[in-house]
């Protein structure tokens, strides 16, 4: 189906489709991609995007009647269902959730919300079709297990919106159950409130006939922190865009992702840190594992502002490389405009270190075990934080992975 | 039984040859070091025992034990019963001492039909063997020789050794970077294991490493080849003159 048709069959659906100015701001943007004039040169949202899948896609979306639920598994656990971009209203003395609708957009934002030329973005607003509030009362401290399922065909085009409010605790864990041949440009802001603390962990794992679009974008007031940690184990094309400002004095950004590629999967990763307070801390650490011939590659910002003093920022990427057909790019870049800051960037990608799989054989270990202690070994630094459950999963689907090795 | 026998060795790394016609045989319980100057070829010798593929084996034999030597892979020939003890034992963050160690452990047992050891029995055999060589408990609980000193490697070498209970352990320079008091342990842990059941090479620039180990034989190596062989004299001899007259 060409992007015309697409645009044609998602006017006709009825939601998001009903406010004139939002219509009108869509036609735009389809008319700059659908006459390919849009930046191309050094466009880091085009690095590695399957762009001719993007392009001529079937636009597949409708609201099943039978409704996502949402429920509270044990005191202060909630388990929140997404159904093909669709949540149930649900609220009490922790949590409110929400569907949005049009109206909720503020239309100046919807406009300028794309600095950075990102053709996946301008997708998502030309296609929207779903989306939910999140908002966590002041003082809750819960955990929310938040499930994407996407049935067979469906094209997601989904905003997000949480809030976590003053000296809110939270824990996310973010799945995606992505059935067959899906698309899913998820789009989700994170705005913490002052003294909130909220800890993401993301769980991708689908087939390579999927493709899955992530951005989020964090707001950090003073004394919050924000630590959001991926784990892509899939077989299809995963994009992790994530954005942090620290607008706050004392607050935290932690970006972290581990990705494991095999066949010829490819991925693409950013994360980008503003620093516009001061007394912040931010670290960026992407990790990844190629095979094959698949390829990815992850770009790293730190923006420090004149005023944000006593920063620390801190940027780290790893690769190692299974073959030599298969390929990392990786490209960090620091803008400091503050003069007492203590900023890092780092960068190391290669093949498994010969000289360790050596040690280990000649221990008795065979070639295959002791790649696997080495491979395990990279990113037992990523799984430090967290919980025993997530732990266990991680290194069953790791150790599924390296089987394929 | 031959335990080792290596016969007319021709080695090359990257086009240059190393070993020279090289023969050396070593009966079970001897204790063997060699001796020579930098480039003479004893870390070849060293690796290509352990079977480090980087070697190239462009002609010669090496029996261990009646098997030939070429037809095992690195982790094969450790499982045999070689052990090597590296100049510069590498760091691997991230692998955790213990159950790396119990892999290797059991990758030995499985070779000998032996049952293998499960967690708690080997945690009481790491304890022992670590109390046994004045290793520290809170070591054992590190990554791979990470931020360890130079004494604190090659201890852990020892350990290794130790508890994996090697027919033939090749020392590769173990001496290098250690000073008087971490040289005295490394070889008093060395002298606890040897036994009639078991033989050394140990490869070394000086006397001092040999004064403690005392060895049965000291060859001299020089390109490729070893051009004298020798009672613990020879070391002396060595220590006085020098290699211009081998």
């Amino acid at each position: 189906m060409t992007l015309q048709d697409n645009f044609e069959n998602h006017s006709k659906q009825y939601i998001f489709c009903d406010d004139e100015f939002l219509s009108k701001e869509r036609e735009k943007i389809f008319i700059k991609i659908n006459s390919n004039n849009f930046e191309k040169k050094n466009n880091e949202s085009l690095k590695n995007l399957p762009f001719s899948d993007l392009n001529s896609f079937n636009y597949f979306f409708h609201v099943l009647d039978d409704k996502p639920k949402s429920i509270i598994k044990e005191k202060n656990v909630y388990q929140v269902d997404i159904v093909n971009g669709r949540s149930e209203n649900y609220e009490d003395e922790n949590i409110k959730i929400r569907n949005i609708f049009s109206k909720d957009f503020d239309k100046k934002k919807y406009v300028k919300d794309n600095k950075d030329n990102d053709i996946v973005m301008d997708f998502n607003k030309i296609f929207l079709n779903s989306g939910f509030f999140l908002t966590v009362k002041a003082e809750a401290q819960i955990k929310i297990h938040l499930n994407h399922n996407t049935k067979k065909n469906f094209t997601i085009f989904q905003q997000n919106f949480f809030n976590f409010q003053k000296n809110s605790k939270v824990k996310i864990e973010e799945n995606f159950n992505l059935t067959e041949n899906t698309i899913n440009n998820i789009k989700s802001d994170f705005k913490a409130d002052e003294y909130s603390s909220i800890e993401h962990n993301i769980f991708q794992k689908f087939t390579s006939s999927n493709k899955l679009f992530l951005t989020s974008n964090a707001t950090c007031q003073k004394n919050s922190s924000f630590k959001q940690f991926s784990f892509n184990f899939s077989d299809g094309f995963v994009r992790n865009f994530h954005y942090a400002k620290l607008n706050g004095v004392f607050a935290k950004a932690v970006l972290k992702g581990c990705f494991f590629l095999k066949d010829n999967n490819a991925c693409s990763n950013k994360t980008f840190v503003s620093h516009n307070a001061e007394n912040c801390e931010s670290n960026q650490t992407y990790k990844g594992i190629l095979n094959d011939i698949s390829k990815a590659n992850y770009f790293s910002n730190t923006f420090v502002a004149e005023n944000a003093q006593k920063t620390e920022g801190y940027q780290l990427s790893k690769g190692i490389l299974l073959t030599d057909t298969c390929a990392f790019f990786s490209k960090p870049e620091l803008r400091i405009f503050a003069d007492d800051v203590k900023c890092s960037h780092g960068s190391t990608i290669g093949p498994v270190d010969e000289s360790a799989l050596y040690y280990l054989r000649s221990r008795g270990i065979d070639k295959k075990q002791a790649m696997k202690m080495i491979i395990a070994s990279f990113i037992e630094d990523e799984l430090e934080n967290l919980d025993e459950d997530n732990i266990n999963k991680i290194n069953n689907n790791l150790s599924n992975y390296l089987n394929s090795v | 039984m031959i335990f080792l026998n290596i016969n007319n060795l021709n080695v090359t790394i990257d086009g240059k040859q190393i070993l020279r016609d090289f023969n050396l045989n070593i009966n079970l319980g001897e204790v063997h070091a060699i001796m020579g100057p930098n480039g003479s070829g004893k870390s070849t010798l060293a690796n290509v025992l352990a079977g480090n593929e980087d070697y190239e084996v462009k002609s010669g034999k090496i029996i261990f034990k009646d098997q030939n030597l070429f037809d095992l892979n690195i982790e094969e020939r450790a499982q045999l019963g070689i052990f090597l003890a590296f100049q510069y034992p590498v760091e691997i963050p991230g692998v955790n001492i213990t159950p790396f160690l119990q892999a290797s452990l059991n990758s030995r047992l499985k070779n000998q039909n032996k049952e293998e050891v499960d967690n708690l029995d080997f945690a009481k055999i790491l304890r022992s063997k670590a109390q046994e060589l004045g290793i520290n408990s809170e070591m054992l609980k590190r990554s791979i020789n990470t931020g360890f000193s130079g004494g604190e490697k090659k201890r852990y070498e020892i350990l290794q050794m130790s508890i994996l209970n090697p027919e033939f352990a090749i020392f590769d320079e173990t001496d290098s970077g250690l000073d008087v008091d971490a040289l005295r342990i490394v070889t008093e842990g060395i002298n606890k294991f040897k036994t009639n059941n078991n033989s050394f090479l140990i490869i070394t620039h000086y006397q001092k490493l040999l004064d403690y180990i005392k060895p049965d034989f000291v060859h001299v190596m020089r390109d490729g080849s070893i051009v004298k062989s020798g009672d613990i004299s020879l070391a002396s001899e060595i220590e006085e003159s020098g290699y211009k007259n081998f």
